[in-house]
């Protein structure tokens, strides 16, 4: 890792288009990114088109920005642009071998010494779209073996899971939970990311999971792509006080560093959802979304 | 006992509560308690007799006032009428006084909690709670967390269920903090007690519960978040298939306030509006008894329809007030029970008035493992969720099950809860002739207002032989009642929920805010009481020319009302076919049992209950007596019979009389005791159209062909060819009425229409016969020569028989006979029962009624022109004015009255589409939603 901090300018662009005409639509938003200890975001807005004749933000439970308007004028094409500028620290973590052994973490979570315990507690216990079991469990302690350094067990997880699922974009839809996926051996970043957090949660430890984009590198010599860049998710875990929170990408086999940014943090996807909404009328929806991360010269900022 | 019994010994001699449980009745000594000795006393004096007779008298009321209980809140299940035990649980005002305080202090307590657990958690950061108890609760839905109180509360009605042990101490067995039930049960048993012992009433100083419900009035009103005179109040009921839909109806009625459902609502511009026939109007003040999950798809369970889409933002802009709180399921959860007393300590720093039933969470590792140990002597409940069904009984269970529950709790421990059963106080039940004791459940209710708390001096009691009989909150042994709280010294006599005469009342006429689903509702209503009625009068007319004198060679209009009655699928639609007869049971025998037929797809008794079932979903909008006849209507056909009593005509048409007397009954109220709101306008479209309709099915099925035979065949034929293809069956479809028939001849299958067909070419074949305009002047006996040969060719009968029918089962025989004595002719019928505008029974007074009712409906402010619907209204009624009774009368050569046919096709087919209409432009307003996800 060459540098410890990456500026970024985000546009996310969602596009419906509708076949019948909706009356009345009502949209909950989750795409402005949240502050976090390695995560600064300077700036964003929202666009709305056509204009929502109601909008208005708030900060949820688990401290991410909402945003939630409707539309109550006749329309047949929604569209939503957040734009955001954010800086990513990447986090130094030690040598995987010598971080503490993961019993000790999670023994620690409820400790009476431990400030962090409250916000922690939450990500140990099975949510709604990611339950907790046996299966989970069996999984994961081939990699969680008694003793072994809590980041090296996590990455070994992160990348048997990597390694053993398939990312298949259409073995799953939206609102797959992880037991389902678990099953199919296949899914995407949503999946893998949930699967990953049964597994961890199965075994007692905090896990949460984490919406975000994730930039990509074009290949060398080939200019970038606009609108080429995704929207991605993975999987946090808590590895003790000194450590916090580190986010592993099964999706990628990888540590998260500066390519990734976490916009919303939750218990899983149905926490996070970038938009979620109800119209009226609409009659068939096609929907086109495009997500362009662009570097910003720290120079320039 | 030594005591002699006399054969007039008192109601109350050998009464004596069950040893371990707490009398409430009488004190250790023998004597009775202060507060019950005027009671015991009164039924005392009584004696058995007069109480027997007391009993039954409030039985009947209780029945009359139409309370139900739908005993196993499942769908479908139905309901039973609310069972009272007339006596009452009285209890002394000095020892309520103490009750009083500690279920105050106990709902601030659960006021606190909440505010901190969808607040700060305190509770939960200082680990006064384990912080599992309420983060693994799958009822803490992190979207309640931060919305904001309405009138600076959370809880704004609780109710707390209490037992009394052996000691004679009130303990608290559970709370209820969303939404608890009870209220309503508990003024109908009040009104109904009152009534039992009036005299003893007026003399014995109980507290009133009016007040209560005077101050739960303007509690609601102050949670208006708009400054306003009179705060429009609904209330959100779960709808028809719910447990609670009884009470919400009696509820809304009692206080005045808008009964909705979620697809009544609509969230605009972030305000909470009601969608009526006239436009939104805004909601200020919601009482939801919706489940906290489903009360908005955009942020809760997506798959709600219960609750209406905003609801959630409505709440956190702080636009409608709520009660109670989104979110204030939490704290009735069990598994909070234990914690209770150090949460008092801590938030409100005072010890618990009121113990609590010894609770341990299995969540909390000493707790389960001390249940684990000694697991007989605790009753287990689910830790989080409420539900309907009894608690486990370890001590009944079999080896095996017993296993299956220690290891269930092992593997989930924090799922469960044990409770320490408490032997409940028994009181005095009258039944089965003599004085029972049995157990008590208390359940109290509280509001706050204006910071502080009102306790309802009294509350809902349940009574049940067992201890164990109360806990099972559904046990068909539980009786409902009444309880006093007496004073020593009068009380305040004077409150009434009646405003105040002091305010000035603005003169109003009701009508916009009529909900478009009641419209719907009321519309079907009339539908379906008048196709009864018509299907009623047509079986009536029918048998009693099966147990007439006369043979059936001698009633010639016999096959044509059984062709009618096939059309409307009171009966096979083979009997409508004579050679088809031979196979099929008697008339005799399948007409008065197709009174009973409940499998039947159209006919008499799937109206009924159609008409039933909609008189229950309006029933916060029709008298209480307009839905009693509807349930008596219901009854005279659900009354069992005796397998060979179902053959019995003669006692099938006393029935059909009986049903023809209540159809009657109700739809004379919705002419005399309805107000003309919009609601009314649209019962009387129903009405209205239906029996037009009614009345044109049957003219077409029995004078239109001279010859009867052909007609039905024909009508049969034609009925088949039409099936699955009337425009109303679709548009139902879509509005989601599936339960609905709108459709004669739907039945029919293709083959047998098939069958129809073939017999009409290859049997007789309906040559031309000679011209005969003078059909009805044919002598009487060519009839019977006619029906006895039928493969001769068709003769044209006399008609004057059918006229006869006919004319009676439209209840029009009177008006007839009086105009023109026996001369029955089929112009001067035609006449009365079409083009006749002062015949209510006539097709012209149903269509001038139609466009008349339909005039003052709202349209739309932009509309220019006639509007579609009532186009179709006016053409028909031109159409029908504009007929000629002489030329409908005048048949074709082939014995066919082809103008009339005409005309009677086009209502056939017109009337339906009208009525699709209607529904379309009022009552159709669910256009599908559909989620929206960000992803592809």
């Amino acid at each position: 890792m060459t540098t410890s901090s990456s500026r970024y300018r985000i546009t996310h662009k969602t596009h419906y288009r509708y076949t019948d005409p909706v009356a009345i639509c009502q949209n909950q938003v989750m795409m402005i990114p949240r502050e976090l200890p390695r995560v600064k975001c300077r700036d964003a807005e929202v666009h709305i088109q056509p204009p929502p004749g109601l909008s208005s933000s708030h900060v949820d439970y688990f401290g991410n920005p909402v945003h939630t308007f409707s539309i109550e004028t006749q329309h047949r094409e929604l569209t939503v642009i957040v734009s955001s500028d954010v800086e990513v620290t990447a986090t130094s973590f030690p040598r995987a071998d010598q971080t503490e052994p993961w019993e000790t973490v999670r023994d620690a979570i409820s400790g009476g010494n431990n400030p962090d315990w409250f916000s922690v507690c939450e990500f140990r216990y099975p949510s709604s779209m990611v339950n907790t079991g046996e299966k989970f469990a069996q999984y994961a302690q081939q990699s969680f073996y008694p003793n072994r350094p809590i980041l090296e067990a996590g990455l070994d997880l992160t990348k048997r899971i990597f390694r053993d699922f398939k990312y298949d974009v259409n073995a799953t839809r939206v609102d797959t939970r992880a037991e389902e996926a678990f099953g199919l051996r296949a899914g995407v970043c949503q999946d893998f990311a949930q699967i990953e957090i049964a597994c961890l949660r199965s075994i007692g430890l905090a896990a949460r999971y984490v919406s975000g984009y994730l930039r990509t590198i074009p290949p060398p010599g080939k200019p970038r792509l606009v609108g080429a860049d995704q929207s991605h998710a993975w999987a946090s875990l808590y590895a003790g006080q000194r450590l916090g929170w580190i986010d592993l990408d099964p999706t990628n086999a990888c540590l998260v560093a500066t390519d990734h940014v976490p916009i919303c943090v939750g218990r899983d996807y149905g926490d996070v959802a970038p938009m979620r909404g109800v119209v009226l009328g609409g009659g068939n929806t096609s929907l086109n979304v495009s997500v362009d991360v662009v570097p910003i010269d720290a120079d320039a900022g | 006992m030594s005591t002699t019994t006399t054969i007039a010994s008192a109601p109350f001699d050998g009464y004596s509560a069950p040893s371990g449980h707490y009398d409430e009745c009488f004190s250790r000594d023998g004597s009775p308690r202060p507060a019950f000795g005027p009671l015991v006393s009164h039924i005392n004096t009584l004696g058995r007799d007069s109480l027997e007779t007391l009993v039954a008298e409030g039985a009947a009321l209780v029945r009359e006032s139409g309370v139900t209980y739908n005993a196993l809140e499942q769908e479908g299940e139905r309901t039973r009428p609310w069972e009272l035990a007339f006596t009452p649980l009285v209890i002394h005002a000095a020892e309520w006084k103490a009750l009083d305080q500690g279920l105050k202090q106990r709902t601030r307590l659960l006021e606190a909690v909440l505010d901190d657990l969808l607040g700060p958690q305190r509770l939960l950061r200082e680990r006064v709670l384990p912080a599992d108890v309420v983060l693994r609760n799958p009822e803490f839905l992190r979207a309640y967390h931060g919305l904001p109180k309405s009138g600076g509360a959370r809880l704004h009605v609780i109710a707390t269920d209490l037992a009394r042990d052996p000691n004679g101490v009130w303990c608290v067995t559970g709370d209820r903090t969303r939404a608890p039930s009870g209220l309503g049960y508990l003024v109908e048993n009040r009104i109904i007690t009152s009534r039992a012992y009036p005299e003893l009433i007026q003399r014995s100083n109980i507290h009133r519960i009016a007040s209560f419900f005077i101050r739960l009035r303007r509690m609601f009103e102050s949670l208006s978040p708009r400054p306003s005179q009179n705060p429009r109040v609904a209330i959100l009921t779960p709808g028809q298939k719910s447990y609670r839909y009884f009470e919400d109806t009696y509820l809304a009625r009692y206080l005045g306030y808008t009964l909705v459902q979620g697809r009544d609502l609509a969230v605009r511009n972030g305000m909470l509006n009601l969608k009526t026939l006239g436009g939104l109007l805004p909601i200020d003040v919601l009482w939801r008894h919706v489940s906290d999950e489903f009360c908005d798809p955009l942020e809760l369970d997506p798959a709600a329809v219960e609750g209406v889409t905003g609801l959630v933002q409505a709440v956190r802009s702080g636009n409608v007030g709520i009660a109670n709180s989104l979110g204030s399921k939490l704290t009735q959860s069990p598994s909070l029970l234990p914690f209770l007393p150090a949460a008092s300590r801590f938030l409100l720093g005072e010890e618990p008035i009121l113990p609590t039933m010894t609770t341990l969470w299995c969540g909390d590792r000493d707790s389960c493992r001390q249940v684990l140990n000694d697991l007989d002597r605790y009753i287990i409940r689910p830790a989080f969720t409420i539900r309907g069904d009894r608690p486990t009984r370890p001590r009944d269970l079999s080896q095996h099950a017993r296993e299956e529950l220690m290891s269930a709790i092992r593997a989930n421990p924090h799922q469960y809860v044990a409770q320490e059963p408490i032997p409940r106080s028994a009181t005095p039940v009258w039944r089965d002739g003599r004085m029972q004791s049995w157990c008590v459940a208390l359940r109290s209710f509280q509001i706050q207002f204006a910071g502080q708390v009102d306790v309802l001096p009294g509350g809902l009691v349940r009574v049940s032989p067992t201890s164990e009989g109360v806990e099972n909150p559904h046990h068909s042994t539980q009786l409902g009642q009444d309880c006093w709280v007496v004073a020593d010294g009068p009380v305040d006599q004077s409150s009434t929920l009646l405003p105040s005469p002091h305010v000035p009342l603005r003169f109003v006429r009701g009508g916009a805010e009529l909900p478009s689903r009641v419209a719907e509702n009321l519309f079907w209503l009339g539908r379906y009481s008048e196709r009864a009625e018509a299907i009623a009068r047509l079986l009536r007319t029918t048998m009693l020319r099966l147990v007439g004198e006369q043979s059936a060679a001698d009633t010639p209009e016999m096959p044509r009302l059984i062709a009618a009655l096939a059309a409307i699928g009171q009966i096979e639609p083979d009997y409508a076919v004579k050679e088809l007869q031979g196979g099929l049971p008697s008339l005799d025998d399948a007409l008065p049992k197709s009174l009973y037929t409940i499998d039947q797809q159209r006919g008499l008794s799937p109206s009924v209950s159609a008409l039933a079932d909609k008189a229950t979903a309006v029933r916060d909008r029709i008298s209480l007596d307009a839905y009693r006849i509807v349930q008596q209507i219901q009854e005279e056909l659900a009354q069992p019979v005796q397998i060979r009593a179902k053959s019995d005509t003669r006692l099938a048409i006393a029935r059909l009389t009986r049903l023809i007397t209540g159809l009657l009954a109700f739809s004379g109220l919705g002419s005399e005791s309805f107000t003309r709101t919009l609601g009314w306008r649209f019962l009387q479209l129903g009405r209205r159209i239906e029996r037009a309709w009614q009345t044109a099915e049957l003219l077409r099925a029995t004078l239109v062909d001279l010859d009867s035979m052909s007609r039905a065949a024909r009508a049969q034929a034609a009925k088949s060819a039409a099936t699955g293809l009337r425009p109303d069956k679709d548009a139902k479809a879509i509005a989601g009425e599936t339960t609905d028939i709108d459709t004669p001849g739907t039945k029919v299958s293709g083959q047998v229409a098939e069958q129809f067909l073939n017999r009409n070419a290859n049997g007789a074949t309906p040559t031309a016969k000679p011209a005969s305009s003078q059909a009805s002047a044919q002598p009487a006996t060519n009839a019977a020569a006619t029906d006895s040969a039928p493969s001769q060719r068709p003769h044209v009968s006399d008609e004057r028989p059918v006229l006869e029918a006919v004319l009676e089962a439209t209840d029009s025989i009177m008006t007839y006979r009086s105009r023109y004595l026996l001369r029955l002719e089929p112009d001067a019928t035609l006449d009365l029962l079409i083009t006749d505008e002062t015949n209510p029974r006539s097709i012209l007074f149903q269509l001038e009624r139609i466009a008349e009712v339909m005039g003052p409906l709202p349209v739309e402010a932009d509309e220019v022109g006639v509007p579609y619907d009532r186009r179709l209204a006016f053409d028909l009624l031109h159409r029908v004015r504009m007929a000629q009774p002489t030329l409908l009368a005048t048949a074709s050569p082939a014995g066919r009255r082809e103008s009339l046919d005409h005309l009677l096709e086009i209502l056939t087919e017109g009337l339906p589409e009208l009525s699709n209409a209607i529904a379309a432009r009022y009552l159709i307003h669910t256009v599908a939603s559909q989620a929206l996800t960000g992803q592809v």
